[in-house]
């Protein structure tokens, strides 16, 4: 058992850590709904570090890292420190096109990755397909020289400011549902495609999705990922990549201790701390405690990650790391009573509305990358061997 | 990065589950339940045989000197067969206390016969308090003319019947409240003036209350720092602490796994239950949970080993255990529909004693103050990466 980091690894920290500490002022600090000038400033002095293709190829534009975890390692310090992280770009486009597409899709797509040249979008969710995404029906027609892609997508987060969809269409309508899907990058100009806005609950600082609506698209056939009718198996594998890097312990920690140095400043009932009180006391004994076990399932992924793909711990780090993030709010709402309801706009507000908005936004953290319901049907299946609830039932031998 | 044993520890763990799947069966339980003493003195014996006794303590005294690591990896395997053992009073409380605190002639007495198996030792310190904190002390100690003069009452004493010597937690100056003016005696159990009282429990394990009416205790039964115990025994509970989270541990781990075994085979509207997603729900959530409790244990056991401020760690791992072990217990039995509520079915052992395991030792109330003291009354909270 080897629990600590070796100085090498400790040693990258330390260099995040000055990199942050240099670079990252208020402006770039928040949502990753967002995507300012100032984030994509910051974004490209990570990429002049050569910290996008952490662990890729040099003659596709990345640094090969020395040491499995650097990238996570450069992930949790950013989460920590509220910075944007390297996430769906490398975690899902760029892992899935380096191991499943073709020379020429690399060698064009890789090094634009590697050198923050432009946003992507995941464009998987349709009205009618959420959770069983396997059932999307945005069809996809090959017409020869080129395909036709017509269908509505849903929450489509980045859809505004990216520069390419990272799509998954219906490419054969008669084959089983998750043998006819493949996945397209499609030019997020294309013409044919409208992006109507959608905006999420919250009250001073309400972020962003969208619906985007794509008529008769045409996209060159060069741009279809991997192979044809393989896009559900690409969608599932990338998504254990995703649920490792993007639901990380560490925001969960700086979300707490925010949180708790603002509570520490409270004195609602005169001249007695909160924090004398007993029970708000026990309160944040017991959350710290479920935070650091949050901390415990990400620190398993970390010791297969030198492996393999975490999964099935990949599936609790994000089953018990996405409920951490309302656990945090709602404590500090509970405690501070009905405090806890004012936003932005009243001076008695927590963290200015922070508390609300963050607490408002936590279900999102346990819907994205599969729900919390999707993470736990996988540890049944793939950990414990239980029988897929919507097949033929399995008997006993 | 890694968490896999060493090949040490896997021997360590692989022979404890076969020693364990060989000697403790339910049906060995149950007798133990019935019996006097509360444990078995050939179990002990062979334990003794194994080296377990004396797996951490140190080497120049008989023991193995391995790490706490090593100590919950086997108190793992213990706990899956919810093993009735004194072995945290004797071996983990009072032969770290003895070798940490004792004098050279106490240790060159003491520590062998703990190694070796030809002592036990109950350890009395909770009174009638629900609490765990020293300051509930008002157990009384007076020096007399050579030693001490103890009375009061100390309650939850595991396996004081059976005790050779209790390790007694006395208030020898100051006033309740206090962490500081508390001592540690190493009594002799058949002194003149100790009564002990069985205390019937939902485990059916072997608690007592015990009272002492002018108990005289030589001086050099003194155990460590006078008016200074806390000291001593802080150190020594939260390995304790530590040891039991990972005993816990164990008991959660087999009874999820008779569990998701038996959601397999009971089949209902056709189907095996385990097939429906409300049954998948549970068993998920639990198993994350169990992990989350093992995981935290280990990794604050791996720092205590090398020395590192833990006492936050521990707090947190104690009372995840604890919840995790009551809540496994109580959503485990449950899967076994109106049978896990049946006196002859096995896995209402696990409901008794796992439900009774997050009460002892420290309810999560007292170890939650603690995390709370760690988070918010010192300037710079530990986090260990």
């Amino acid at each position: 058992m080897e629990l600590d980091w070796t100085p090498q690894e400790e040693a990258f920290r330390q260099e995040v850590r000055k990199f942050i500490e240099e670079e990252l002022t208020d402006e770039v600090k928040g949502s990753m709904f967002i995507n300012t000038p100032e984030r994509v400033a910051f974004v490209d002095k990570m990429k002049d570090r050569g910290w996008l293709g952490l662990g890729f190829p040099e003659k596709y534009g990345g640094s090969p890292s020395p040491f499995p975890l650097a990238q996570f390692i450069l992930n949790t310090e950013l989460e920590r420190a509220n910075a944007p992280i390297v996430g769906k770009n490398v975690g899902t486009i760029a892992n899935t096109i380096f191991h499943e597409a073709g020379e020429e899709m690399k060698r064009e797509f890789l090094p634009k990755i590697f050198n923050n040249e432009g946003q992507w979008s995941i464009t998987y969710t349709e009205p009618g397909a959420g959770t069983d995404i396997g059932s999307l029906q945005t069809r996809c027609i090959d017409k020869g020289d080129h395909f036709e892609v017509t269908g509505t997508k849903l929450f489509i987060t980045s859809a505004h400011f990216a520069k390419w969809h990272w799509m998954a269409v219906r490419t054969d309508p008669d084959a089983p549902k998750h043998k006819g899907i493949s996945i397209l990058i499609v030019d997020v100009d294309s013409p044919g495609t409208s992006i109507n806005p959608m905006y999420c609950i919250g009250t001073t600082t309400a972020e962003r999705t969208n619906e985007v609506v794509f008529d008769k698209v045409k996209v060159p056939k060069n741009r279809l990922v991997g192979d044809l009718n393989k896009g559900f198996y690409y969608m599932m594998q990338a998504l254990d990549y995703e649920r490792f890097a993007i639901i990380a312990a560490a925001q969960h920690t700086r979300r707490f201790n925010t949180i708790l140095d603002y509570l520490k400043t409270l004195d609602y009932d005169g001249d007695r701390p909160l924090y004398d009180d007993k029970s708000v006391r026990r309160k944040i004994g017991r959350m710290a405690t479920r935070i650091e076990v949050g901390n415990m399932l990400e620190r398993r992924c970390i010791c297969i990650a030198a492996e393999r793909v975490p999964s099935v711990e990949a599936a609790m780090n994000k089953a018990w790391g996405s409920c951490m993030q309302d656990e945090v709010c709602k404590l500090a709402q509970e405690i501070m009573g009905p405090f806890g309801f004012l936003v932005g706009g009243s001076e008695h507000a927590g963290l200015d509305g922070y508390i609300v908005e963050e607490g408002l936004m936590a279900g999102h953290c346990k819907v994205a990358a599969a729900g919390v319901d999707v993470a736990k049907s996988i540890i049944a299946k793939r950990m414990l061997g239980l029988p897929n609830p919507l097949g033929k039932p399995v008997l006993p031998s | 990065m890694d968490m896999k044993l060493t090949d040490e520890q896997s021997q360590l763990q692989d022979g404890a589950r076969r020693f364990m799947d060989e000697e403790c069966s339910m049906d060995f339980v149950r007798e133990i339940e019935k019996g006097d003493l509360g444990f078995s003195r050939d179990m002990w014996r062979q334990m003794a045989e194994l080296g377990w006794l004396g797996l951490d303590l140190p080497e120049d005294q008989g023991g193995l000197e391995l790490g706490i690591l090593d100590l919950t990896i086997l108190l793992r395997e213990l706990g899956r067969h919810i093993c009735p053992t004194p072995f945290i009073p004797t071996a983990v409380i009072a032969g770290t206390a003895i070798a940490n605190a004792g004098t050279d002639a106490q240790r060159k007495k003491y520590i062998p016969l703990i190694i070796d198996g030809e002592m036990i030792v109950a350890f009395a310190y909770q009174e009638f308090s629900r609490f765990f904190d020293p300051g509930i002390i008002k157990f009384d100690a007076r020096p007399d003319a050579d030693g001490y003069v103890l009375n009061g009452t100390k309650m939850f004493v595991e396996y004081a019947a059976a005790a050779d010597r209790l390790l007694v937690v006395a208030r020898t100056s100051g006033s309740v409240g206090d962490q500081t003016g508390l001592t540690l005696f190493l009594v002799d159990a058949k002194t003149d003036g100790i009564k002990v009282i069985h205390t019937p429990t939902m485990a059916r394990d072997h608690h007592y209350e015990i009272s002492f009416s002018d108990v005289r205790v030589p001086g050099e039964d003194v155990l460590g720092r006078v008016d200074d115990a806390w000291t001593d025994l802080e150190p020594v509970l939260q390995r304790a602490a530590l040891a039991f989270a990972a005993f816990t541990n164990g008991a959660a781990f087999e009874l999820h796994e008779q569990a998701t075994a038996f959601a397999k085979q009971r089949v209902q509207f056709g189907r095996p239950i385990g097939q429906l997603q409300s049954i998948q729900g549970y068993l998920a959530q639990l198993i994350m949970e169990i992990l989350g409790s093992d995981t935290l244990t280990m990794f604050t056991a791996y720092n205590m080993d090398r020395g590192r401020s833990v006492r936050g760690y521990v707090a947190k791992a104690k009372a995840f255990s604890a919840e995790t072990v009551s809540r496994t217990m109580d959503i485990g039995s449950q899967i076994f529909g109106g049978m896990g509520y049946m006196e002859e079915v096995d896995s209402t052992l696990y409901l008794r004693r796992g439900k009774q395991y997050e009460l002892m030792l420290g309810g999560t109330d007292y170890w939650y103050d603690v995390v709370a003291e760690e988070m918010i009354d010192v300037d710079e909270p530990v986090q260990l990466t």
